[in-house]
């Protein structure tokens, strides 16, 4: 036996013991998640039981058609478009504190940030409730400060943009973080010894560096916050409301599971879009390291 | 099944299958050992009615009948249930007995079970104090089960804010319009008091009697008046038109005077209250005509093992014994007609304990969460 023949029992070897370790995700993958996807598709564009064949676009036309769907879309969007805005502003600043100051107050700093991913969404959101309803703590600081009229804090938009932000900024800040740890300091110390300002450093080293970390946090941070249910079942208001709450209300209460599948699709088309950013980013990231 | 919490579900669902699972591998060992009957009893509902049974029926039963024992297997907000009709309907079809002796089902399976002969069906000669029951109750799913306890939603209100108890539902509606703010009910998808009021207006111009059964879409156009009149009253919900989710939610806000009158589930408010978890001046009251509310039924398995014992037992819960304790621990109302309660008590419950409007079909029912969607909270 030669060495290439060898080498090649060993590679096959290789190569059905990596898709045996691959194949049992894989059959979760397609019979979870890739099966049911395109059955629910299907059943979405099926017409009614007893009229003509083929595919028709009837239940979208229906769906889309109710002013209350379209504006729990269009109001979905906006709450994640909001949240992850606030998010990104607030852990940005963290980030870069915990990557480049030094001492005891940031490394202490590292543990608190992380609390909230810790807290189950349940608590965290019931928690918010107590915290910002009428004679909860905060309007009760406010009334104390002389404030006595200020717009309601929870059962709406509000509530679920700041419990969304509360419970995101753990995630927002880890995944920052890491693309900053992974710019490496002698391009810092190189601007600087070149006469770069902290502002001037950032804007032209650290902020393109970690453009793709920052895609990728957007993206993900998006698609959890639009797909949510338990923070805006829990702490919004009765209309508009997010998707997830519309197409629990419509499979469970209204027994309308046709119309809630279809929602599920038009959700996922979004979420989708969405993605399609986040795989050019990684894409991108990975031919830049090759 | 309205206190049902979404989230827990599938985790309750699971325990409950292993304590099935276990329970039905040690009973007929513990039954054989011993000399006595153990009746196998299966309880779906909330904590409450797992106490009423545990620590209430159950040991005066037997301590009355010491010939017996009982098995008691609780299906905590009706999770199980489901392993539990089959184990019925199999025993039914093999033919051979079931140990499923009693079993408190939701009206889902009272039905199902019908067409199958799974219930016995009951009478005055196999139940003599089945006689002390409402009729009507009785004919509505004709003698099959014993309606023992029943909970309506009523009004409640705080009476440090309120000095007239409201007594109509035009009376609750012109002070909901003269104090703006002080009114909310839950969102009629996450519980029954929320539902009560929304078919209270809507009932308000139809009458009840029409949707409690079967299912016509073309009849809904008689909810319109319904719900132009909860339109109209949104500004003047608590927080300019918000309802909270859940029937604890709208006793937290109760608890905290955010709102000083709301509609509350008679047996829930009264619990809260009675733990101090409700302001002292709260007070409850049932309008007239009253708002909707239910009857939890135990069945009488046809196949059960031990039918005699059962009957025993079915025949005690409705005595003025068993149902006194129906009021006292759980606040709930008794399953046989008031008179035949001791004087004090009927005077403690004289105002909630007017009867209750029926539940519209489960149909309607849907169409009624979805239509307050459309036309309420959105408005049109």
């Amino acid at each position: 036996m030669t060495d290439a023949r060898k080498g090649s029992a060993s590679a096959r070897k290789e190569g059905a013991l990596g898709l045996a370790l691959v194949l049992p995700p894989l059959l979760v993958l397609i019979f979870l998640i890739v099966v049911p996807a395109i059955t629910a598709i299907i059943e979405t564009l099926s017409p009614p039981a007893g009229t003509t064949t083929g595919l028709t676009f009837n239940t979208y036309a229906q769906v889309l058609g109710a002013r209350i769907v379209r504006s729990d879309i269009i109001f979905s969007v906006d709450i994640a478009l909001i949240s992850v805005a606030v998010v990104f502003c607030l852990s940005y600043p963290l980030a870069l504190y915990l990557r480049f100051a030094q001492g005891r107050l940031p490394a202490l700093f590292a543990v608190l940030f992380t609390i909230p991913l810790f807290v189950p969404v349940v608590i965290a959101s019931f928690a918010m409730i107590t915290f910002l309803v009428n004679h909860g703590l905060i309007s009760t600081m406010l009334y104390r400060l002389g404030i006595a009229r200020f717009p309601s804090l929870v059962y709406n938009a509000t509530g679920i943009v700041l419990t969304q932000v509360w419970a995101s900024i753990p995630f927002a800040v880890l995944i920052l973080g890491a693309g900053l740890q992974s710019i490496d300091d002698a391009l810092i110390d190189g601007a600087r010894d070149v006469g770069a300002g902290p502002l001037r450093t950032f804007v032209s080293i650290i902020l393109p560096l970690n453009a793709i970390p920052t895609m990728i946090t957007l993206t993900l941070l998006f698609i959890s916050i639009f797909g949510s249910f338990t923070i805006p079942y829990l702490v919004g208001g009765n209309a508009p409301q997010m998707l997830g709450v519309t197409m629990t209300n419509y499979l469970t209460q209204y027994f309308r599971r046709t119309e809630a599948v279809t929602m599920a699709v038009i959700a996922f088309i979004i979420a989708a879009a969405v993605g399609a950013i986040y795989v050019t980013s990684v894409s991108r990231r990975e031919r830049n390291l090759l | 099944m309205r206190r049902m919490t979404r989230f827990h579900r599938p985790v309750v669902a699971a325990l409950v299958a292993v304590a099935l699972v276990l329970i039905g591998s040690t009973v007929p060992n513990a039954a054989r050992a011993a000399e006595a009957v153990t009746l196998n009893l299966y309880i779906s509902g909330d904590t409450n009615v797992f106490d009423l049974f545990q620590k209430g029926f159950i040991p005066a039963f037997t301590q009355r009948y010491p010939k017996y024992k009982v098995n008691f297997v609780g299906l905590l907000h009706g999770n199980g249930s489901d392993g539990v009709y089959a184990k019925i309907l199999g025993a039914k079809r093999a033919g051979r007995t079931t140990d499923v002796d009693l079993w408190e089902a939701e009206p889902g399976y009272v039905d199902a079970g019908i067409p199958e002969n799974l219930w016995v069906k009951l009478s005055p000669k196999l139940l003599p104090n089945i006689a002390k029951v409402p009729q009507d109750i009785l004919q509505a799913v004709d003698y099959f089960g014993v309606p023992y306890r029943g909970s309506s939603v009523v009004i409640g209100y705080n009476s440090k804010f309120i000095n007239t108890a409201p007594r109509t539902f035009d009376d609750v509606v012109a002070w909901i319009k003269a104090n703006p703010g002080k009114f909310t009910y839950c969102d009629p998808n996450t519980g029954g008091s929320g539902q009560a009021f929304v078919t209270a207006a809507i009932y308000r111009f139809t009458g009840p009697d029409k949707f409690a059964k079967g299912y016509d879409p073309k009849e809904e156009a008689a909810w319109d008046p319904g719900w132009k009149l909860l339109r109209e009253l949104q500004p003047a919900m608590y927080n300019n038109g918000f309802h909270p989710n859940g029937n604890v939610a709208v006793l937290q806000l109760m608890a905290q005077e955010n709102i000083y009158m709301a509609s509350v589930w008679s047996d829930q408010g009264l619990d809260f209250f009675k733990r101090g978890q409700l302001p002292k001046t709260m007070k409850f009251t049932q309008i007239t005509p009253p708002l909707i509310g239910d009857d939890a039924r135990v069945m009488l398995p046809a196949g059960g093992a031990h039918l005699e014992g059962a009957m025993t037992f079915l025949n005690w819960l409705l005595t003025p014994e068993a149902q006194t304790m129906v009021i006292n621990m759980i606040a709930g109302y008794p399953g046989i007609e008031w008179k035949y309660m001791p004087a004090p008590l009927r005077d403690q419950f004289k105002d909630v304990a007017k009867g209750f409007s029926p539940y519209p079909s489960p149909k309607y029912l849907a169409d009624i969460k979805r239509l307050w969607h459309e036309k309420v909270v959105v408005g049109q």
